[in-house]
């Protein structure tokens, strides 16, 4: 029994160096195979962020266009817009400029029988007519000139704080005018 | 001396009526605050600068007099007998031709911090400026109640219609 006992340890000896060894071979097997995968891993990593790179390049890219096709867009919009409003007040002669809803009359500037000149801080008594609109907020006063029979000087105060004093030549105005100053020139000319 | 005061008081008397009846809406009132005025104007021995100042500190203290009388005891527990308010704007002889009876009655309505900007900017034709070294205030708040204003004008008148 003893002797077989000792048989016996050998062939466990042998047993457990075999079973080393294949351990060993197996470790190295996944040892390598690990490493193969890590290899494919790191290279699926750098393909993704390569992806994700080109991707984000394409969507920044993409909305630079589209953000300045939109503000091209907007821009085109806002001087279409402008140029009609524009349009329509020197057409109609009133103009409407800043929060307020009072008439403004810078577009009026360009027209023939209006001419801006600097502001005199004449007073209502001096004036020979005064039109004072405190729901449009504004007040005009306007003077025949001084030795001239067809001019007639206007001077406009908002109440934004801007002042605002024109000539008008009586002879050019249109009989039916809609324009605010000039339609207050004839009347000022009519009670001067 | 005395020609300085006749002076003051035929340059600025019917000016400073209108602002004190448009803060009391009533003759007599509007005619004390005046003298008020004029008095402590005489009284006070601090030197005014130029002419634009002694008008700004004669409208501020015109103000001054009528807040005070709008706030003692006596004035709130009585009412004028001889005016009613619907009339009030018709006692303001503004220094211009045309005028809109309905709008200056509605502006007399408005509460004192919209009113004194208002009737000074529209009535008496003073500038942003000006107003604001009258009533002590910064352009841009004179500007807020200018609008402001305008906007409660434009209700009461609507709320007015038939």
């Amino acid at each position: 029994m003893g002797i077989q006992e000792v048989q016996g340890n050998s062939k466990a000896q042998a047993y457990q160096k075999k079973k080393k060894a294949g351990q060993a071979e197996g470790f190295q097997e996944s040892f390598l195979q690990n490493l193969k995968n890590r290899d494919q891993a790191k290279k699926a990593v750098a393909d993704t962020q390569t992806g994700l790179r080109q991707n984000m390049a394409d969507a920044q890219t993409g909305l630079r266009q589209n953000m300045a096709d939109a503000q091209t867009g907007l821009k085109q919009n806002m001087a279409d817009a402008q140029t009609e409003t524009k349009q329509k007040a020197e057409n109609v002669g009133v103009g409407r400029i800043g929060m307020t809803t009072g008439i403004r009359v810078n577009a009026a500037a360009t027209q023939e029988a209006l001419q801006a000149v600097e502001v005199r801080h004449m007073s209502y008594e001096e004036s020979d007519l005064v039109k004072i609109a405190v729901t449009e907020g504004y007040t005009l006063k306007g003077k025949r000139e001084d030795g001239a029979d067809v001019r007639v000087y206007v001077e406009a105060k908002y109440d934004d704080g801007r002042q605002e004093a024109y000539q008008v030549e009586i002879d050019r105005v249109p009989e039916n005018t809609e324009h605010m100053i000039e339609q207050f020139a004839l009347e000022t000319m009519k009670e001067g | 001396m005395e020609q300085k005061w006749s002076y003051l008081v035929d340059e600025y008397r019917a000016m400073l009526y209108r602002i004190a009846f448009s803060n009391l809406k009533n003759r007599a009132d509007a005619e004390d605050a005046v003298q008020e005025a004029f008095l402590r104007y005489i009284k006070d021995e601090k030197p005014i600068q130029n002419k634009e100042h002694e008008k700004a500190w004669l409208i501020r203290t015109t103000i001054h007099i009528c807040l005070d009388i709008l706030k003692s005891g006596w004035y709130r527990r009585t009412v004028p007998w001889n005016e009613s308010f619907e009339s009030a704007a018709k006692n303001i002889y503004l220094p211009c031709q045309v005028r809109d009876d309905q709008t200056l009655d509605a502006v007399l309505q408005l509460q004192t911090h919209y009113r004194n900007p208002i009737y000074l900017f529209y009535y008496e034709d003073y500038s942003i400026r000006e107003i604001a070294e009258i009533l002590n205030e910064k352009e841009g708040t004179i500007k807020t109640r200018l609008r402001r204003g305008r906007e409660e004008v434009k209700k009461i008148l609507t709320e007015r219609r038939p």
